[in-house]
Formats: C-alpha cells, sequence, structure tokens
C-alpha cells in the first residue's frame, strides 16, 4: 500500500496547477462577478474553454480515436481536482457525462459536429433530466416524445436546467413508451439544439446560482436526434455515473477555503491585538476541518484507484457522496465561524473577506445533500449494497 | 498509489484470520472470562506456532520481517475477534524496540518473545497524566546503575512481563528504561479494566532498571512508540467497528417487529449506513498513517488524525449498534458487548479525540504562523 502519488502524477499535477493559474485571468474574474456569467457562459470564459480544448486538456480522458490521451481516472481525477480549485466554471457535465454518452451512441452526424466540438470547447450542454415532478424519482418523468412521419414531436417541461441560457443543446429524457411496464423502460434521449422554436425557458434564482424552468412545446425533431436504441435511455442516464462522480465531490476546492482561511486568521488581528488563529476554538475549528478533509481526500483518492482498476463498489461512491456533500456543509459552517459576522458579507460588499467565496459556498452548499441522487436513497443503497440488509420496497 | 495489499501480507492476514476465528468462539471467550488473568495461553502459543507473534520481528531474531504494516493488519483481525491476547501492546513494544535499541538489547528479548516464550509491554500512561512525552516519574544514575521512582498506572501483562519500557524524567532530559517488573522496589497491583484485560498500577521507589536512550534519542523512541501503539489501535479499531455493524447489519435483518424485519426501516438501514461511511474514514486515515511509518515518513500528523477519527468512530458505531439491538445488545451472553467495552478502551488510549484536536489545531497555528 502506498497512498501517495507517483512522480509522474504529482508532475501532472503541478503542470495542471500552473495551468489553470494561467486560465483564471483577471478578465474571467470580471466577467463572473455578474451573476449571469458566475458559471460560465460570458465571452471571456468561451474564449478560455476554447483554449482549454485546442490544448487538449478536455479531451484528457477520452479515447485516442477523439484526439484524447486516455488517461486513467487518477489522472482524471487530478485534472479535476485541480480545475475545481482553481474555481474555473468547466462544464463537467457536458465533457464527462453526456459527451462520452454522444461518442457511443449518437449517430455519425452528431460524432462529428457535437462530440468534436465537445472537444474543442466549443459546445456546452445544458442536461434535462429533472421535471417539477420527478426529481430524486426520475423515472416517473412526463415530458413525452411521439414518433412523427419525419421525426419526434416533444411537449413537456423541465425544472433545474442549469446552463440551458447558454448551452449550445438540451440532452433530454423523455417518455417514448407510456405503456411500459415499469416507468424507467419507456425512456429515451434526445439532442436538442437551443434554436429550436418550440423551445423557451425562464430563469430560476435560487439561493446560490442562477438555473433555469424548460418548456418544450410541439418540439420537433428529426429522427437523427434520438441517441441509442428507443426506450432504451434509462441506460445512457446511469451509464456514466462512475465518470461523473470524479467531478462530485472533490478534495481541492476545500483544502483551498481551507488554506486560505487559515492564512486568513493568522494574518489578522482580532480585538486582544493578536492573530485570530492563536484563539484555541479557532485552532480546534481547523483541526476539525482538516480531519474531515483528509478523510474526503483519500476517499476521493481510493474512489479513483478503484475506478482505474474498474472495481469501484457501489456502496463506497454512495458514501463518497454522502460524506462529502455533508461535510462540505459542516466545513463551510466552521470556517465561516472563524470569520465571524464578517462572514456574512457577500462579494460585491466593501469588507468582504477571501473575495466572499465562503458566503458564496454556503449558500449553493445544501445542493450537493439531495442533488446527485438524494442522501437518503444513497444510504438506501449503502445498506442494501454493502450491509446486505433487506429493503422495504 | 495504490490501495491494495501485497499477497504475502494477504497471506498472514489470512492466517490470522482462521486461527483468531477458530479460537474465539463464545464458549471459548466465556471460559476464558473466568481465568484469573483473562488470557488466552492456549491461543498465544498457537500463534506463535504459527509466526504470527513473529511477523514483524527480523529474522535475525528469529521473525520473518514483514514490517509494521503487515503487523497492522493482524491488529485488525484481533478487532474483528477480540480475542483475549495482548498482540497491540506487546508486539507494537517489540517492534519500536527492535527500530530502536541496541542488537544487545534486542538479542535478550525478541528471540523468545517470537517463540511465545516472553512477553515485553510498556507502560506510558500515569495517573492524570496520559503524555507518554511528559512523565512525572523519575530516573537517575548513582556510579553507572540507573533506577526509577514514580507510578504508572494502566500498564497491560505488567506481571507476564519480562520488562517494561518506559520514559521517566531526568536532569538530562527525556529517559526510556526497561524495568523487571521483579526487581526490588517495584509494587505490581492489578486494576480492574472495562475490557477485562489485565492492567496493573506500579509503584516504584528506587527500582533498578536498564537506560535504553536519554534526551534527544529518548524523545524519538518515545514519540516512535506512541505513533505506533496509537496507529496499532487504529489497526484494531477497523476490524473491531467492521465488525460491530455487520453483526448489526445482521440481527436488524432477522429481527422482527410490525411483521417486518427491522433493517427495512429507513430509520434502522441509514443508522447503519452512517457506520459503514464512518468505518470507510476510520478505515482510511488509519491505513494512510500505517503505510506512512511502515515508510519511515513524518507521520505525526496522520497519525493523531487517524486515532482522533478511530475514537469517534468506536464510540458511534458502539453506540449505534448497541441501540439497534435493543435489550440483546446489553446481554452479556450476546457477543456484542465485548466490542464496545474494547471500542470504549480503544477510544481512551493513547490519546483521546479533543485532546488530540487541540494538538492538532496547535500544530496548524503554528504552521500558519510561520508561513
Amino acid at each position: 500500500m502506498k497512498i501517495e502519488f507517483t512522480p509522474e502524477q504529482l508532475n501532472l499535477q503541478r503542470e495542471i496547477r500552473q495551468y489553470m493559474k494561467d486560465i483564471m485571468t483577471p478578465e474571467l474574474a470580471q466577467e463572473m462577478r455578474n451573476p449571469e456569467y458566475f458559471e460560465g457562459g460570458g465571452p471571456e470564459f468561451r474564449r478560455l474553454l476554447k483554449k482549454m480544448g485546442s490544448d487538449g486538456w478536455i479531451a484528457l480522458s477520452w479515447p485516442k480515436k477523439y484526439g484524447g490521451r486516455e488517461a486513467s481516472p487518477i489522472e482524471q481525477y487530478i485534472f479535476t481536482d485541480e480545475v475545481m480549485r482553481a474555481g474555473f466554471p468547466y462544464p463537467f457535465l457536458t465533457t464527462e457525462s453526456v459527451g462520452p454518452v454522444l461518442a457511443e451512441h449518437g449517430s455519425e452526424e452528431i460524432r462529428k459536429t457535437v462530440v468534436q466540438g465537445i472537444l474543442k470547447g466549443e459546445v456546452i450542454i445544458a442536461v434535462g433530466y429533472s421535471e417539477p415532478s420527478a426529481g430524486t424519482d426520475l423515472a416517473s418523468l412526463t415530458t413525452k416524445a411521439e414518433k412523427t412521419a419525419d421525426g419526434w414531436l416533444i411537449n413537456g417541461q423541465k425544472m433545474w436546467t442549469s446552463l440551458a441560457n447558454y448551452a449550445d443543446y438540451v440532452w433530454l429524457a423523455a417518455r417514448t413508451d407510456p405503456d411500459a411496464a415499469k416507468p424507467h423502460k419507456g425512456l429515451s434521449m434526445f439532442l436538442m439544439p437551443v434554436d429550436n422554436p418550440g423551445f423557451s425557458l425562464t430563469p430560476v434564482h435560487t439561493l446560490g446560482v442562477r438555473t433555469n424552468a424548460t418548456y418544450y412545446q410541439d418540439v420537433q425533431l428529426p429522427g437523427s436526434a434520438l441517441v441509442g436504441e428507443l426506450n432504451n435511455g434509462w441506460r445512457m442516464i446511469t451509464g456514466q455515473l462512475n465518470r461523473e462522480r470524479l467531478s462530485l465531490v472533490n478534495y481541492g476546492p476545500i483544502a483551498a477555503l481551507y488554506e486560505d482561511t487559515a492564512q486568513w486568521a493568522a494574518q489578522t488581528l482580532g480585538g486582544d491585538g493578536q492573530p485570530i488563529i492563536n484563539q484555541p476554538w479557532v485552532q480546534a475549528n481547523l483541526a476539525k476541518v482538516k480531519i474531515g478533509a483528509e478523510a474526503l481526500r483519500l476517499i476521493c483518492l481510493k474512489q479513483a484507484w478503484a475506478m482505474t482498476g474498474g472495481n469501484l463498489a457501489m456502496a463506497d461512491a454512495s458514501a463518497a457522496k454522502v460524506y462529502g456533500s455533508e461535510f462540505f456543509v459542516e466545513c463551510y459552517r466552521m470556517l465561516l465561524e472563524i470569520m465571524g459576522q464578517a462572514g456574512a458579507l457577500h462579494r460585491d460588499s466593501v469588507g468582504a473577506i477571501l473575495q466572499g467565496k465562503l458566503e458564496m459556498r454556503y449558500r449553493v452548499g445544501s445542493v450537493l445533500t439531495f442533488g446527485g441522487g438524494a442522501n437518503e436513497v444513497q444510504r438506501d443503497i449503502i445498506s442494501a449494497a454493502g450491509l446486505w440488509m433487506p429493503r422495504s420496497r | 498509489m495504490d490501495f491494495s495489499y501485497s499477497q504475502q501480507q494477504i497471506d498472514v492476514k489470512n492466517l490470522a484470520v482462521q486461527i483468531l476465528t477458530d479460537q474465539t468462539t463464545q464458549d471459548r471467550l466465556r471460559a476464558v472470562d473466568e481465568f484469573e488473568d483473562k488470557f488466552d495461553n492456549k491461543l498465544w502459543s498457537d500463534l506463535a506456532a504459527a509466526g504470527l507473534l513473529a511477523v514483524a520481528i527480523d529474522e535475525q531474531y528469529g521473525g520473518s520481517g514483514f514490517g509494521f504494516e503487515t503487523l497492522s493488519l493482524l491488529f485488525e483481525e484481533l478487532g474483528r475477534t477480540v480475542a483475549p491476547v495482548p498482540l497491540v501492546p506487546i508486539l507494537t513494544t517489540a517492534y519500536v524496540l527492535q527500530k530502536y535499541a541496541s542488537a544487545e538489547l534486542c538479542q535478550r528479548y525478541l528471540p523468545e518473545l517470537a517463540k511465545g516464550e516472553a512477553m515485553i509491554t510498556a507502560a506510558l500512561l500515569e495517573p492524570a497524566n496520559d503524555n507518554a512525552l511528559t512523565p512525572k516519574t523519575i530516573a537517575h544514575c548513582n556510579k553507572g546503575v540507573w533506577s526509577v521512582s514514580g507510578v504508572k498506572s494502566a500498564v497491560p501483562f505488567a506481571v507476564t512481563s519480562k520488562a517494561i519500557l518506559m520514559p521517566a524524567k531526568t536532569d538530562a532530559g527525556l529517559a526510556v528504561l526497561l524495568l523487571d517488573p521483579a526487581a526490588d522496589g517495584v509494587v505490581v497491583e492489578r486494576q480492574i479494566c472495562t475490557t477485562g484485560e489485565p492492567q496493573y498500577l506500579l509503584t516504584m521507589e528506587n527500582a533498578v532498571a536498564q537506560l535504553v536512550a536519554i534526551d534527544a534519542a529518548a524523545d524519538l523512541i518515545m514519540k516512535a512508540l506512541v505513533e505506533h501503539m496509537s496507529a496499532a489501535l487504529c489497526a484494531m479499531a477497523i476490524g473491531l467497528t467492521d465488525k460491530m455493524m455487520r453483526i448489526t447489519a445482521s440481527y436488524t435483518s432477522e429481527r422482527k417487529q410490525f411483521g417486518v424485519p427491522i433493517a427495512t426501516f429507513q430509520a434502522v438501514g441509514h443508522r447503519a449506513a452512517d457506520c459503514y461511511i464512518d468505518i470507510e474514514c476510520l478505515r482510511l486515515t488509519a491505513q494512510q498513517a500505517i503505510s506512512l511509518l511502515e515508510q519511515d515518513s513524518d507521520a505525526a500528523e496522520a497519525v493523531m488524525i487517524a486515532k482522533i477519527w478511530a475514537g469517534d468512530v468506536c464510540h458511534r458505531v458502539s453506540q449505534a449498534s448497541q441501540h439497534l439491538h435493543g435489550g440483546v445488545g446489553i446481554d452479556r451472553d450476546y457477543l456484542l458487548f465485548r466490542y464496545c467495552l474494547w471500542a470504549k478502551q480503544i477510544e481512551l488510549n493513547c490519546g483521546v479525540s479533543s485532546a488530540l484536536i487541540q494538538s492538532l489545531g496547535e500544530t496548524i497555528a503554528a504552521d500558519f504562523s510561520t508561513a
């Protein structure tokens, strides 16, 4: 057993960390101050994403036939961790989740245009899974696609369609067989360009970021918009969960927040004229964050290592998701306590600490405990798959 | 980066599983409970005969020389079976002695230990003083002969050991000495510990002892002993808590209330799932600490983190297991209670979570203050 990175892996980490420093231009920072562009979509973001594409980073773990480097999950994890640590709004769902499915199941045309576009950093895809009445129970979705003479007619509504306001396509799950024996057997996947006249959206302003409600009214799509086999959509939704997981809970951003907060506490004097970090309770909070973050780091590394060997256990993947998402929430709290009242200052406020990063993080922090598969469902998976405990349904 | 064990290590683990599982039936454990010293001598001899007491002892002293990581797998299985044998204190003390003491001292104790014919233990604790680096016990030297005066508490297997490794303070800094518990000036009193493990209070009055190291060299040995002992307890805690969780998962899958197995209630399943996550955190932080010790890298912080997890996870998994069992969990006719008692002993031994959080916090503050 040797848990440290190899020298090659450390070199890769250093290389990406330096690269991402250059990617995080002052212009991008300025652009991201606009809430509309906080999750990307601005011109500077587009320019930088194309640069990452032409520098070969987007294709890092893609097969050689797509111009990729076939990096292992460990190397992909190193990349993901550094990108997230830097704070770049990288479209992981496009590059790691939808992209690979399109490459495997898409038509020749989709492979040539959309997949190549993704790898060049020119195409971004929003995910249209959730609906007002279909969240964790995704298989109950009601958006329907009907066969027409020359293609498909789609009607329905999606919720939390993040990035749809600047994406090029929506990756859309729709019901194609309303009479299927089980709800998840009657679903199919479609790729819809956002310039379709039947498509519209309204913004949804959340506690943290902007997302969208999207509407599909008599959306007409050609036959080639169906990706993969008819009624086989569920497999495509769940098939890429593994690669997705590498970007779900990460150590990098937490490590950066911890280091920045500790540094701030060491350099800032409190009312007693002493550095804030001299307070025993501040030290205890930092220690607790460190203890939790170290476990998170090891969980992430083991997950990437297990995926590299092709033996990631289902219960362990769920354990990583639950632990990471719940630790984030605790971690933000403990670090914010150190800043005290000033921790609540927004990044646009005079007197904000660390560019208001923690004020922002705590607002978005709750999303991950229910998003990406609610933690209750993950715990069901752990007790069933990890401990062989019977389930009630 | 590699989270797997070598085939050699897996072989050692499997051998340990076989012997420890065979000899820890409920009947056998109950029989040993009735022994005066609560020690399974036959199991100890069998472990010696199988070479397991000597896995980490160098070949020149009759062992296999496999290292601390392999030894930790033995400790994990010990935790899983709660076998009444002192593998953690005896083998960890021997391992550290071998690493730092003279060849002459090693030759005196290790070959016998490898054969299961002698023990050496460590006295790390004193009344109201859990820090082995700041002992109240005093050592002094008179005409080349060292002696110690003071009190040591909770010394495991003190009377069955040939020698006891202990820290003491001198005018020239810390000293590490080996004491024969039968020496003049030593009074040994049996203590009744929560797990039943034989522990002793040692009161020493000018008792002659052998010096192992002094000053910086003594600091080094004591620091290593505490780190290895903590990591050994963490390894034991992995097996202990994992077994507790699995006993609980099986029990709740069988136990019916309201006409259904109680495991089908989400409240039950989720509490077990939280144990699963906790134990994974303990396992990984412990493996990291052990791996760093094995490679002779600086493991101070990693050991603290692992021991904090061990203390917290022992407490939480023990409580969850007892609670989910209901009355059966507290019945001494059922196997769970032994695990719960050991969980508390591991939690309180070699540094408690709250104290370690404070130490870790001080380390962090020092790092960032100089940065």
